[in-house]
């Protein structure tokens, strides 16, 4: 598989500094402890985490917003982690992204045609009718028109903002769009038209995905496979639908089991079960070990001494956790037996 | 993180009235007066009645006559002529200065706030030396350095200004390069240099061109000041300042001769600073101009104007705490109109009950709640409809009764929680600064019920963590403290606005649970205002589906997500995440919320519906008692859904 890899992420390391008095290196942060990740071409990865789980720091070094503080990140036959954020244009191009807030992602200055056309400008030799044809080609693609081309900003909507970044990120036809929280700032009523734009012109245009959320459910949609990060690593990678419907690692099932149901009577059942569990009062970051083992409900004394490494799961993919450590018995059975 | 857009739909009226109503003649003078200081500075060979240096000791010192408009000063030199060919000297000063200030300032301004680092340090540090001296002194020295003139003068005031501008230019540089638009620049591939001219340079124009017209005026000022002392333009020469010297010199004898070069000093500052203002609000970000209904949808007559309400009042429930009917809140427009934000809504609560407020951005959801507790915003006005709380009427109440009724009668809980505590404060403090204010407890009987309450809200080690400022807590446990505020005075309503939205679904859950217990323990009644239904099937009781300002839908939590009835809120529940397993295309609603103004003037939904039928094009009222529903076709559409 990772042969064919279009994107192949190998122990990433993120560190943040912060400033000391003088706005010199103060402490150092570790964001992102080692990732591996790969996305193959035209697919979509999900990453899913809560805040402060690195998740936007993986996307954020894969753009070359960030240096990455160790590891690989390969992209063809580049290494981008080792171009510490200069990226030649020809690697530049082939990497895109969407960013969560539509508000703040456009530059409030410049019109419609402008934003679509600025990768053009930087990357082509176009010329101005040529980009201002191609401008009305990717508003199309978006369900925008020609008439848009030459308003601000200001004048559309979340939905119509996104749709604009979109149509710019699509413009020089890259291989892989960094999604990050594309659709959470908007209305119910209108992420599932971005999701269902996104997912149409991959199919179309064979784009690989790297989608950053925090909902699990959302990301299930489109995605081909899901890694779930906590603290910094991540705990569980495998097929959509496996990661979704039978979670492997305690924390992807918590993840799950947080968010809140459509049905109100099964959300009360939940509800008793969740009282009926002891409350535990521990620090969220375990010191060394698995980052979890504070809040798992099946902590065991091996996991305070070593961090998990990745176990094969059933159904496809990886979960750092020992309980699926086969040569230890405990395969995941075990997990089965709680009752959720 | 996870943000919502707010529901605020009155900052862009409010902004364009003051543009619209504010003082044309006035800009028009101004605008007269720069034209007329231009005019004469090139013509002033051609305009001025006498020559200026020309002197005359027999008629000097003469008051303004027919001959010398103006008068003459101790050398018998015409005042007019004189303050015309000043007139040069300043347009030539002010022109020269404000370039050399622009061209070195805002430069090495955007680099050093872009790049950071070193370079930032060590010009910063420079400037801080610069600016540490007085201002007149530097351009002394440098004067000392360059020798005496005009053009030296405005050399020197050139660099004595530039500080101002690098610091403005780095100050809004740093703040735009966090943007996320940057970022995205960054990501297309545009240089650095590409970034700051084509980026960022437009977006932080309105500061500059304020900085531009005060430094204009600081450097007419300066101008007259150095002349004054004598480093600047040279005797003979007229400027406004040498005129000004002269004036000081004679001031017992002829005190007139400061008033000529004073009032066109004053004029042509005031005139400058005010077209900075117009020119600024013409580049600025176009937030200015008020913003024009969605591209996309579709344009409809204005609103009809909404009678207060033909649907009878919601039926009187046991125990009831707040019962509110016919709201209707409008906010002011550009022409003096007024635009309802929301119309006709009627709801009430019991004690112990959860009531959702559901509704996505532009609904008029957290509008309600605002209206409710009289906390919206001045341009907002509440012009129909009763707000009766335990008994009383909010709306009969004055503004110190409602205050009085804030503090313990209700309360408020926000989406954001460490911005709604003040980070200067312990949250152990803020809490007992209520405590205080309102039950009048002493200090150690206020700190202990302090205590107590944070540990009520599941903080553990809560005497320790009273004493913490609110950004050593996490996000979760902000709101806990947040709420424990809000309980503080034993509220027999709570209003809480998206709080859980902001937080992560592990947290969620856990706050979700904590109002829960507590409602169970204190019996308050709880306004849930969210834009999640999976959220609000989960707090709450009973559920109003909001759109457009209006309730569409109001049900107990089971039969609502059993069987929602408006095509809206079936819309919405089809369309959450979690309700299809199926791969995209996901189930959508047409186009988008409507913003206020632009409602369609029957059934607002009409517009996005399936079911639309031509009896849609009247207004429709809210039907049903305990289940209320607001669509004509909502009982064939029960039909259907059975088949």
């Amino acid at each position: 598989m990772s042969d064919e890899a279009l994107l192949e992420i190998r122990d990433l390391r993120v560190t943040y500094w912060g400033k000391s008095l003088l706005g010199f290196k103060g402490r150092a942060f570790d964001a992102v402890k080692g990732a591996n990740l790969s996305i193959r071409p035209g697919q979509t990865l999900g990453l899913v985490g809560e805040s402060g789980s690195g998740k936007s720091s993986i996307a954020n070094a894969v753009l070359g917003l960030v240096p990455a503080n160790g590891g690989t990140i390969r992209f063809g036959d580049v290494d981008l982690a080792a171009m510490r954020t200069r990226y030649p244009p020809d690697v530049r191009g082939q990497i895109q992204a969407v960013f969560q807030d539509p508000y703040s992602s456009l530059n409030p200055s410049m019109t419609v045609e402008d934003i679509v056309t600025e990768p053009l400008r930087v990357h082509t030799t176009m010329s101005r009718a040529e980009r201002r044809a191609r401008a009305v080609d990717l508003l199309r693609l978006v369900s925008l028109s020609e008439e848009h081309l030459e308003r601000h900003p200001h004048q559309f909507s979340g939905g119509q903002r996104q749709r604009i970044a979109i149509a710019s990120a699509l413009a020089l036809t890259p291989k892989l769009i960094v999604l990050d929280e594309p659709v959470s700032a908007l209305d119910v009523s209108t992420q599932n038209q971005i999701i269902n734009l996104l997912y149409e012109r991959r199919d179309e245009l064979g784009i690989a995905y790297l989608l950053i959320a925090h909902d699990l459910a959302l990301v299930h949609h489109i995605s081909d496979r899901i890694a779930v990060m906590y603290l910094g690593h991540i705990v569980e990678e495998g097929p959509s639908d496996r990661v979704y419907r039978s979670p492997a690692h305690p924390y992807t099932r918590a993840l799950l089991d947080a968010v809140p149901l459509l049905d109100p009577d099964a959300q009360r059942r939940r509800r008793a079960s969740r009282k009926a569990a002891p409350a535990r009062e521990t620090p969220r970051l375990a010191a060394q070990g698995c980052p979890y083992r504070n809040r798992c409900p099946h902590a065991m004394p091996r996991c305070e001494a070593d961090l998990p490494p990745d176990y094969p799961v059933d159904g496809g993919g990886t979960a750092a956790c020992y309980l699926f450590d086969a040569a230890a018995g405990q395969g995941s059975a075990r997990l089965r037996a709680v009752p959720a | 993180m996870k943000t919502v857009p707010s529901d605020g739909a009155a900052a862009a009226p409010t902004r364009s009235r003051r543009r619209a109503g504010g003082s044309a003649v006035i800009v028009s003078i101004a605008g007269a007066i720069l034209s007329l200081l231009v005019f004469l500075a090139v013509f002033a060979d051609l305009v001025s009645p006498y020559d200026p240096l020309r002197q005359n000791l027999i008629a000097s010192l003469q008051w303004p006559s027919a001959a010398h408009w103006l008068g003459t000063d101790d050398l018998g030199r015409d005042v007019l002529s004189r303050l015309i060919h000043g007139c040069r000297i300043a347009v030539i000063a002010a022109g020269e200065a404000t370039s050399i200030a622009l061209l070195i300032g805002v430069p090495i301004g955007l680099f050093i706030g872009y790049r950071g680092g070193w370079w930032d340090w060590i010009v910063m540090r420079i400037v801080e030396a610069v600016v540490s001296i007085p201002g007149i002194m530097v351009a002394i020295v440098i004067l000392a350095l360059l020798g005496t003139g005009l053009h030296k003068a405005m050399i020197a005031l050139g660099i004595l200004f530039s500080t101002s501008f690098l610091r403005l230019a780095r100050g809004v540089v740093l703040a735009e390069r966090e943007e996320v638009y940057v970022r995205s620049a960054r990501v297309v591939g545009a240089s650095d240099g590409r970034i700051l001219l084509r980026h960022i340079l437009p977006n932080i124009a309105p500061p500059l061109i304020v900085q531009t017209t005060l430094t204009v005026g600081a450097v007419l000022l300066a101008e007259a000041g150095l002349s004054f002392i004598g480093l600047g333009v040279q005797p003979p020469d007229a400027s406004w300042g040498t005129m000004l010297s002269t004036a000081a010199a004679f001031m017992d004898l002829h005190w007139f001769l400061a008033i000529p070069p004073g009032v066109a000093i004053i004029l042509t500052v005031l005139s400058i600073n005010l077209i900075g203002d117009v020119i600024r609000d013409g580049v600025g970000r176009g937030i200015a101009v008020a913003a024009r209904p969605d591209a996309g949808a579709p344009r409809h007559a204005a609103p009809a104007v909404v009678e207060p309400s033909a649907a009878p009042p919601p039926r009187h429930r046991p125990d009831e705490v707040l019962r509110v009917e016919g709201l209707r809140v409008t906010v002011a427009t550009a022409d003096g109109g007024e635009l309802p934000l929301i119309s006709d809504l009627s709801l009430s609560i019991s004690k112990g009950e959860t009531l959702g407020l559901v509704g996505e951005s532009g609904s008029g959801k957290t509008l309600t709640g605002l209206a409710i507790l009289g906390l919206t915003s001045v341009a907002l006005r509440t012009t129909h409809g009763s707000i009766v709380l335990n008994g009383r009427d909010l709306r009969g109440l004055s503004q110190r009764q409602i205050e009085e009724v804030r503090g313990n009668e209700v309360a408020m809980v926000f989406q954001d929680p460490t911005t709604s505590l003040n980070p200067a404060f312990t949250v152990g403090s803020q809490i007992a600064e209520v405590l205080r204010a309102k039950h009048g407890l002493s200090k150690p009987a206020a700190w202990a019920r302090t205590v107590e309450l944070i540990d009520r809200v599941g903080i553990p080690r809560p005497a320790e963590r009273a004493r913490a400022f609110p950004h050593e807590l996490s996000g979760g446990m902000a709101q806990r403290i947040a709420i424990a505020r809000a309980l503080s005075c034993n509220p027999s309503l709570l209003v809480a606005d998206e709080p859980t939205t902001a937080l992560d679904v592990t947290v969620q859950q856990e706050i979700l649970d904590l109002f829960r217990d507590l409602q169970a323990e204190f019996g308050m009644a709880i306004l849930f205002v969210t834009h999640d239904l999976a959220v609000a099937a989960d707090i709450c009781d009973r559920i109003s589906v909001m759109y457009a300002g209006e309730m569409v839908e109001m049900a107990e939590v089971g039969a609502l997500f059993a069987r929602p009835r408006h095509p809206y809120t079936r819309g919405l529940l089809s369309a959450m995440p979690h309700a299809s397993d199926r791969m995209p295309p996901l189930p959508t609603i047409r186009g988008n919320v409507p913003r206020p103004g632009t409602w369609p003037a029957g059934c607002r939904f009409s517009n996005r519906c399936d079911f639309r039928i031509a009896a849609c094009e009247r207004r429709i009222p809210l039907a049903g008692a305990d289940r209320q529903v607001r669509c004509i076709r909502a009982d064939e559409l029960i039909l259907e859904a059975a088949q």
